[in-house]
């Protein structure tokens, strides 16, 4: 998995390409646009994260060139810049997701995640698992250790996407736009509650917890070494 | 060119009309005049002609009157400033009281006047003997020199005082204009005193006359409405600072602590944690208000979704389902409404006023939503029990980093004051307004939205 990132400003280049390459992405970084317009014309990247104010070339350009060379590689925008219109242009443009700045690194991975996953079809599955904690999607009953666990129908959503997502870390406002179709910056602690009695339900009573909260940047199911 | 000022203006005007009035006075006085001398004239000349003709009875031809020469003679010496020419019949010229009448040929019977180089007349022609067509003619001249020139210096008079008067009005308008436009001259002084660092003058409305006094009201009304906005503006930097300084503060004393010696691994960890959500709280401080500056701008432009609200309140209320069972809040909605808007913008509001609600709730009570239609609009209102809020604290509660709780932290990781500043601005981009009533035990934020395209 070869990601391109494109950002003039050498200090976010590098820490995009640190963490990037940190959660198991092969990433290359250019710090302007023409080269980084040539780079995604000939490379192979199965991602380009473009930030729009570049010397040479903006990132609406290279998008454009991209496309009009007949390429579908998904593109993520990074900006400063939150007009409206902009994020309509780039859309038009597009570009598949856009963030914008600051925004929090964890957001942009599960982002990024999403896009490739995007162009993979996931198969079908019937049911996730993470160590002894079970999920059937179909008939729609979780199990720990071979216990069955009644949950709601938020939790059951929850806890899938924890599963479907495991060992990633999720933002809050990631949970509560996929979950609850909540798309806002939100500075509420629904989440933490939601988290808290799905934690109650599935790990409270088990030795190995499975949820874990990174502090500042959200939630990840894992096993983790006792 | 540079326009006239309005004292010049009124000053000029003044004058023109003084002049115009005056110079019609004058006209008129000097034609009044004039036929009054005009009267006098032709009484005196009617009466000389009755005297002559009986003086001349019967002097119907050159022989005779030659007769009748030294009476006549005698009668003219009486009247030095009278003329007379007497012609025959046939035309030919029996008498002339003076050497070089300057008579002109054929004289008409009726009076009128005539002037030649010195000297003005009227001139009076009539037969000897009325009635008698083969009557000698008397022709009769007066010499009207002083009546003319007194005339012309009543003339001359005359346009002297339109001059002098037009003058006079001109400098007493003048003066006149200019202490009748002194309140505007204070206007604008303290126009001219306003600046950001003094918006607090105000025009004396009371001592302002009447034409003045609603320009003077509207120009307090901005100085009133500038001067607010500017103490938000510059109380929203102050504030911005502020709210920066400590987690920015915190960041700096934290990470030099951290680095004055080595550490084991765990406390680096530690450390940047607790960056880290110094630096969120900044980041989410940094958005709210890019939100609103937005908004400041005119730049929230909400879509336009058919949206049923019951649903969406229903959505929040199960998000924040949870969160009220852990509080023991009850969550209820009662009505319906219909409403064109923008979906996420509106949710955000509501989200912003129900996380409100709820913070602010005590355990055991309860949060309703209510939606009512009401004709060209929609009321949708929030309410939930608890303390209430001071009625003097109701109308600062949708300013920007507001908290009615002082004392919780600043800088705290929660909320930064700016939620139901987000709010109203969302609400007033749709159209809208919202406003919070509160009593003994309940508080409610009613927002109104028109419905109308």
């Amino acid at each position: 998995m070869k990601l391109l990132i494109v950002e003039d400003q050498p200090k976010t280049g590098h820490y995009l390409r640190q963490g990037l390459s940190e959660a198991g992405f092969c990433t290359e970084l250019v710090a302007d646009g023409i080269s980084g317009q040539h780079l995604a014309l000939t490379g192979d990247y199965a991602l380009l994260i473009l930030d729009v104010m570049l010397p040479g070339r903006n990132g609406w350009q290279i998008l454009q060139a991209v496309r009009a060379a007949g390429l579908d590689t998904p593109v993520l925008f990074l900006t400063a810049r939150d007009a409206v219109e902009d994020r309509v242009h780039g859309l038009e443009l597009g570009a598949d997701d856009y963030l914008v700045k600051p925004f929090a690194f964890s957001e942009l991975l599960a982002r990024v995640r999403s896009l490739l996953r995007r162009g993979s079809a996931a198969p079908q599955e019937t049911s996730l698992q993470l160590a002894d904690l079970r999920l059937d999607l179909i008939r729609r009953r979780v199990e720990r250790d071979g216990q069955r666990i009644d949950l709601t129908a938020k939790e059951f959503s929850l806890l899938e996407m924890l599963l479907r997502r495991q060992g990633e870390v999720l933002p809050k406002s990631l949970i509560a736009s996929q979950v609850w179709d909540m798309n806002f910056d939100s500075d509420t602690n629904v989440i933490e509650v939601a988290i808290r009695r799905l934690r109650l339900k599935i790990d409270d009573d088990y030795p190995n917890k499975l949820i874990h909260t990174v502090r500042g940047m959200g939630y990840v199911l894992e096993e983790r070494p006792a | 060119m540079r326009r006239l000022s309005l004292s010049g203006r009124l000053a000029l005007l003044f004058a023109a009309c003084t002049a115009v009035v005056s110079l019609l006075a004058g006209v008129l006085f000097s034609r009044a005049s004039e036929a009054h001398f005009i009267e006098l004239d032709q009484q005196l000349l009617d009466s000389k002609l009755m005297t002559l003709r009986s003086a001349l009875q019967g002097a119907s031809d050159l022989q005779r009157f030659a007769e009748r020469t030294t009476l006549l003679q005698a009668e003219l010496s009486h009247q030095p400033d009278l003329a007379l020419r007497i012609q025959g019949p046939d035309g030919q010229t029996w008498f002339d009281s003076t050497e070089n009448l300057p008579l002109p040929a054929p004289i008409g019977s009726d009076l009128h006047s005539l002037h030649n180089a010195d000297n003005a007349y009227r001139v009076y022609s009539a037969a000897l003997e009325p009635g008698n067509p083969r009557s000698a003619k008397l022709t009769l001249m007066l010499d009207i020199t002083h009546h003319q020139h007194f005339l012309q210096r009543m003339q001359h008079l005359i346009w002297l005082t339109v001059g002098l008067s037009a003058l006079a009005t001109a400098l007493l308008g003048a003066w006149a204009a200019r202490s009748g436009l002194r309140p505007l001259r204070r206007m604008s002084e303290v126009a001219a005193g306003v600046s950001a660092s003094s918006l607090t003058q105000r025009l004396p409305q009371d001592q302002m006359p009447a034409e003045l006094a609603n320009l003077a009201r509207t120009f307090n009304d901005m100085l009133g409405r500038l001067d607010d906005s500017f103490q938000r503006l510059s109380a929203f930097s102050a504030d911005i600072a502020h709210e920066l300084r400590t987690p920015l503060s915190n960041l700096l004393t934290h990470t030099q602590v951290t680095l004055t010696r080595p550490r084991a691994l765990e406390d680096y960890r530690e450390a940047l944690h607790s960056n880290l959500e110094e630096l969120q709280w900044m980041a989410q401080l940094v958005n709210d208000m890019l939100y609103l500056a937005k908004a400041d701008h005119g730049l929230l432009t909400p879509r336009r979704e058919a949206l049923e609200l019951a649903d969406e309140a229903d959505m929040l209320l199960e998000f924040y389902a949870l969160l009220a069972e852990d509080v023991q809040v009850s969550l209820a909605r009662e009505g319906s409404g219909r409403l064109k808007g923008d979906r996420s913008m509106l949710r955000r509001a509501l989200s912003n006023l129900l996380d409100n609600a709820l913070r602010f709730t005590p355990a055991g009570g309860q949060v309703r939503v209510s939606i009512e239609e009401r004709p060209g609009g929609l009321r949708l209102s929030i309410e939930n029990s608890g303390t209430g809020i001071a009625p003097h604290l109701l109308p600062r509660l949708f300013d920007r980093f507001y908290r009615a709780d002082p004392a919780r932290r600043e800088g705290s990781s929660e909320h930064a004051g700016l939620g139901l500043a987000i709010t109203q601005s969302i609400i007033r981009a749709h159209g809208g307004q919202i406003h919070c009533e509160s009593g003994r035990g309940w508080t409610r934020f009613v927002i109104e939205l028109p419905t109308k395209d």
